[in-house]
């Protein structure tokens, strides 16, 4: 990159000046000054928390600053909305992807990039596939992004980057998860960005990655601008100087000499599971093993498997005992990869996550010892140099390197007879590195064998006394002692393979069936078939199940609920529930009775249509605003808005009364031949939301929310905006619900309605809607409410009594929703 | 973000919540705070906050309890027409009661626990289940119930209501459970993070199943006192529960989302919504204003944990700062 480093004077593309941001009055960033230019990469250096992915976060418009501005051009911004910057084509691959796991690939690319980029060559899909083999993704455009392996989802972020043809182009420690093949493309593309006038920003901990790539590099550390200067001007130890503020003495501790070595204490023999297969290592004591490879070739897979969480076959022994997955998943101290998901209680104490492992120990009697409890962990705390305020701070206060730090306090507390660390360092600043290295070291010399899968080879030469690499979840070669060099260690892994496999696609093959089976619609199908056959068994006992007029009753039932249900399927698409629809739809028909009576004139009745659907958007805006603005749960908001509108009911009319006039009633029950015409409606309108969901940007966003909120926010979907317009949505389908209620009551009863809350659940339930948001159709809630009314109507036609309608409804939930599970899958421990 | 454990703060907002209600109640309608009244209030509110611990023990575990309703009506409807008019069956009728809502709970239990179904559909199909036996065993009809379940639940030793002493026990044992055992700490992990409870060796299925167990339990108490209070209870008394508890424990300061919960808070919420919609009662209101009243407390409880108050009342420095500066 020599070359490059004459100082032309090159346009700023944007400059951010002044610029603070405090987090619950912690300073994130201090007046922070940073210019970007045209054409350059620039480097963003610092220690974990040092503030760089907040300071691109005011670049891209996804944090709002407290103070400073933004100069793009000749304009100056106070801030950035996400959709500013996406019109400025900014372009940010986050360090965590911004993507939606219940959308497709390609929903989820529609869903960011604008249409017009998309119909840039022509057709999208074309320009969809281009823009993935462009980076080297090898995902289809129909996969489900949750079927994707994290390389795949990161390559996937940066085409979506990519295809904007961004003005500036921020990347966001980009290589973390990437395979040796993927960086060069990686770096590849972002010359070739750079090359095509983008400014770059790229965030990294590496400093070969900004020798590799950058320009010109800005260190940060605790929020302020240290120092910096143009690559080619600037040392390593200086620019890690600035990082850290003092030069690091040694970054790793001495390691094993072939003396000090004892005893095998740890025999890997023959050891296959899920992503991996016949792995074979011994340890000695004092030895630590470390396991390299191109990242997804079974490390990890391995790992977790010592650490007893995935089953496997061959033989684990530990100090000469056999030890099965169930005993080393309660004597193995394990750190995960991602310390946030796997590895702490981000909502406990530091205690309390220190303890955990370990309370059997702080007992008297039947009861637990605090004193005990508390000497233990402040003595483990001290010998590790955790720095935390106190025992009782909340672990999500710590940086990255302390909550590490407290993950292997539970670990060491346990007394583990196995120690498992998957990439012990990653979002660890150098500081705590170093010391972490130092205890890794420190446990091992106790005997007991340390075993760490690490993606920086690096770390593996300075750490390890032998090192086992893989590739395709076998054991390619075992290096040992002074062998052990990055270099070494690289061209292992690359050598066994010929060509490198990034990722080993570890999922079962994808028949037509399987596809089908996974997809949305298959509810839609079981549901029809189950009908069909209640259908036919009901006629075949009473031929009077199809006359006329038992269509035309079950179709009406039919409709009342079948609107609300699909109000229903709206709020749960989005992520959330509405409890209030019962209640709502109770309330609109006790308005309406004071209005569409019979004398009422045209007007009058009018306006108390009006009235009816103002309440039910109302009612909508008030959830959705609980939500959203005053951070309510949706059970909380819409089961505080559910027992206003009972109140509200009752305020109105305390006894039944307000006949509903024959006009409106002939107006909801008309009907073509046996079909009532709100029937006909109900299907008319569940098919436009099913095509609406699928086809349109407004769908889209509604089920990217639903999906994965923060994401959406990242992308520039307005969240709070699709949120509050979901519940409206909601509520108004539910005024077309209650104006056929109202014909079915035939008076303002304000005991009414409220059994529609659990029934409208349970239609959408047997839809096949997911609970947690972004996957289910319309069609499956309309079957669903189809398939409620007929089985309480068939209860009657079999004479069976009111047990049976409720052990019947019963049975179906249960057994619709364990199907449904099994089929996708469904992790038992990953939910809620 | 509380960089510190907020673990009183439910407590402390109920607390307060109780004692300006009684305040109120003292200032602005006497009758709400008489004698009499309390006498008649205590039992009720034991009910709820028994109701409520249970509710809780879900809650923490990230889920909610539906089946609430069809647990303490059938333990209801078990006790009252097994036992009906004969004091010698009323052993055996609450033994039944307890094996059908320990039944209830284990199948919540496997469907959350080990199946992994979200807690509102499997406790909404248990519920519809419950329900079909409490038709099954009542008929839909209500009946009286027994002298003795009448003077054991009904009753009062030194001047207190029985029921409020089989709270306060429950209460206690529930939270030493919970706060101060080696399971009950394990069962708050696992609240707070499934994952790294199961990574940490934890048996994560047991400890979420075993949460509706554990509230099967307490509603069965619930029930149970229930069963003795009401002079001649209906099939469906469970019914009103649901949302009462999930209003309390959400008043108690436990998140819907799980993790910490406070139990002694949940206990104290059901006490102030019951006391609350005696207080409505004895201003002469209508049925409609106190269902008004108690949504609007359960608005305002909720808002004290989730809104930013720091933030409102000082608004971000942006907005004063000119573009240019």
């Amino acid at each position: 990159m020599n070359e490059q480093t004459t100082v032309a004077v090159v346009p700023a593309m944007m400059a951010l000046t002044g610029i603070s941001k405090n987090y619950d009055g912690v300073a994130a960033l201090t007046g922070v000054d940073l210019t970007i230019r045209s054409g350059e990469v620039h480097a963003l250096l610092g220690e974990n928390g040092a503030g760089k992915s907040t300071l691109m976060g005011v670049a891209s418009g996804a944090v709002v600053p407290d103070a400073g501005s933004i100069t793009i051009g000749d304009q100056t911004y106070d801030r950035l909305t996400p959709a500013q910057a996406g019109e400025l084509r900014i372009a940010i691959v986050h360090q965590h992807p911004a993507l939606m796991p219940d959308m497709t690939v390609g929903e989820n690319i529609r869903v960011a990039v604008p249409a017009e980029v998309l119909r840039r060559d022509g057709d999208t899909e074309t320009t969809m596939r281009a823009m993935l083999a462009d980076v080297g993704c090898a995902a289809h455009l129909d996969d489900r992004v949750e079927s994707l392996g994290i390389a795949q989802k990161h390559l996937l972020e940066l085409a979506k980057a990519l295809v904007v043809e961004p003005s500036l182009l921020i990347l966001d420690e980009p290589t973390a998860p990437l395979g040796p093949d993927s960086v060069d493309l990686l770096f590849d593309r972002v010359r070739a960005a750079a090359a095509a006038g983008a400014a770059v920003v790229y965030i990294t901990h590496r400093l070969a990655e900004v020798r590799a790539l950058a320009d010109r590099v800005t260190v940060l550390r605790d929020g302020t601008v240290r120092g910096g200067a143009a690559t080619a001007d600037i040392s390593d130890d200086e620019l890690l100087a600035l990082i850290v503020g003092r030069k690091l003495e040694s970054t790793f501790p001495a390691k094993l000499s072939d003396a000090e070595a004892g005893e095998p204490v740890l025999a890997v023999d023959g050891l296959s599971g899920r992503g991996f297969h016949d792995v074979s290592f011994t340890a000695r004591r004092g030895e630590i093993i470390g396991i390299s490879g191109i990242v997804g070739n079974g490390q990890s897979a391995l790992l977790r498997a010592l650490a007893g969480l995935e089953p496997f076959t061959g033989t684990v022994q530990v100090g000469g005992s056999a030890y099965g997955p169930k005993r080393l998943r309660h004597r193995c101290g394990y750190l995960p990869a991602d310390r946030h998901r796997e590895g702490l209680m981000m909502s406990l104490s530091v205690r309390e996550n220190a303890a955990l492992s370990a309370l059997r120990l702080f007992t008297r009697g039947p009861l637990l010892d605090a004193r005990a409890e508390a000497e233990a962990v402040a003595g483990q705390l001290r010998s590790l140099a955790v720095k935390t305020p106190s025992q009782q701070t909340m672990i999500s206060a710590l940086s990255g390197g302390n909550q590490q730090k407290v993950v292997l306090a539970r670990a060491l507390l346990s007394a583990p007879a196995i120690l498992v660390a998957d990439e012990p360092t990653q979002g660890v600043d150098v500081g705590a590195r170093s010391e972490i290295y130092r205890i890794l070291r420190e446990i091992a010399a106790e005997g007991v064998p340390v075993v760490v899968a690490s993606s920086d080879a690096k770390e593996l030469e300075g750490l390890c006394d032998r090192v086992v690499v893989m590739s395709r979840g076998a054991v390619v070669q075992t290096v040992e002692g002074d062998a052990i060099t990055e270099q070494a260690l690289i061209h292992a892994a690359v050598r066994a393979t010929g060509h490198r496999r990034e990722e080993v696609a570890a999922r079962p093959g994808s028949t037509p069936l399987r596809r089908f089976l996974l997809g949305d619609y298959a509810p839609v199908v079981i549901l029809a078939l189950v009908m069909l056959g209640l259908g036919a068994y009901v006629y075949s006992t009473n031929d009077r199940y199809l006359s006329a007029f038992n269509i035309t009753s079950v179709m009406t039932s039919c409709a009342a609920l079948g609107f609300i249900a699909l109000g229903q399927t709206i709020a749960l698409l989005v992520g959330g529930i509405d409890l209030s629809v019962g209640p709502l739809a109770g309330f609109m028909v006790v308005v309406g009775s004071f209005f569409l009576n019979d004398g009422k004139s045209g007007p009058v009745m009018l306006l108390g249509l009006l009235l009816m659907l103002l309440t039910g958007a109302g009612t909508g805006a008030v959830n959705g605003t609980l939500i959203r603005y005053a951070r309510f749960t949706p059970v909380a908001a819409t089961l505080a808005t559910y027992i206003a509108l009972q109140g509200l009911s009752f305020l109105l009319r305390d006894s039944p009364g307000g006949n509903i006039g024959t006009a409106v009633t002939g107006v909801v029950t008309e009907q073509v031949g046996p079909v009532p015409l709100s029937f006909v409606l109900l299907v008319v309108v569940a098919l436009a939301l099913e095509v609406a969901l699928r086809r349109t940007r407004a769908g889209m966003r509604l089920r990217a929310v639903g999906s994965n909120e923060e994401s959406a926010r990242r992308v520039a979907v307005k969240v709070t905006g699709t949120v509050i317009g979901a519940y409206i949505c909601c509520s108004v389908l539910v005024f077309l619900g209650s104006l056929v209620l109202l014909a079915q009551l035939g008076i303002g009863d304000p005991a009414q309605g409220v059994g529609y809350t659990l029934s409208s659940i349970t239609a959408v339930i047997l839809g096949g809607t997911s609970l947690l948001g972004g996957r289910g159709t319309f069609i499956g809630t309309l079957l669903g409410a189809g398939l409620i009314v007929q089985v309480l109507n068939a209860t009657v036609f079999l004479e069976l009594s009111q047990t049976w309608q409720y052990f019947f409804q019963g049975a179906l939930v249960v057994v619709a929703a364990v199907a449904y599970s099994r089929v996708r899958g469904a992790d038992p421990i990953a939910k809620g | 973000m509380n960089t510190h454990r907020t673990v009183s703060r439910g407590l402390i907002t109920v607390l307060v919540a109780l004692v300006a209600l009684a305040v109120l109640g003292w200032a602005t309608a006497r009758s709400s705070m008489s004698h009499g009244a309390l006498l008649g209030m205590l039992p009720f509110a034991a009910v709820l906050a028994i109701a409520a611990l249970g509710q809780t023990l879900v809650v923490m575990q990230g889920g909610i309890d539906l089946s609430i309703a069809g647990t303490i009506s059938l333990t209801v409807v078990i006790i009252t027409h097994e036992a009906y008019g004969n004091d010698a069956k009323v052993l055996p009728a609450a033994a039944l009661a307890l094996a059908a809502a320990i039944a209830a709970g284990l199948l919540n239990g496997l469907l959350v626990g080990r199946l992994g179904l979200n807690a509102i559909v499997a406790t909404l199909g248990t519920n519809a289940l419950l329900y079909a036996a409490v038709l099954g065993v009542s008929g839909g009809t209500p009946r009286q119930t027994t002298d003795l379940m009448a003077r054991v639940a009904g009753g009062t030793t030194l001047g207190v209501p029985n029921a409020v002493y089989f709270a306060v026990v429950a209460t206690a044992v529930t939270t030493v459970l919970v706060k101060k055992t080696v399971t009950g700490r394990r069962f708050e992990a696992v609240g707070a993070s499934g994952l790294a409870a199961w990574a940490a060796g934890l048996k994560v299925d047991r400890f979420r199943g075993g949460a509706y167990v554990g509230a099967g339990l307490l509603y069965w108490l619930a029930g149970f006192l229930l069963a003795g209070i009401v002079n001649k209870p209906t099939a469906y008394e469970g019914d009103s529960y649901v949302l009462a508890s999930v209003a309390a424990v959400v008043l108690g300061g436990t998140s819907l989302l799980g993790g910490r919960g406070s139990l002694v808070a949940s206990a104290l919420a059901g006490l102030f919504l019951t006391q609350l919609q005696q207080y409505v009662l004895a201003l002469g209101e209508t049925y409609a204003v106190q269902t008004l009243v108690q949504a609007a407390a359960l608005a305002i409880g909720v808002a004290l944990y989730t809104i930013n108050w720091r933030r409102l009342r000082s608004p971000q420095r942006t907005r004063a700062l000119p573009a240019s500066a």
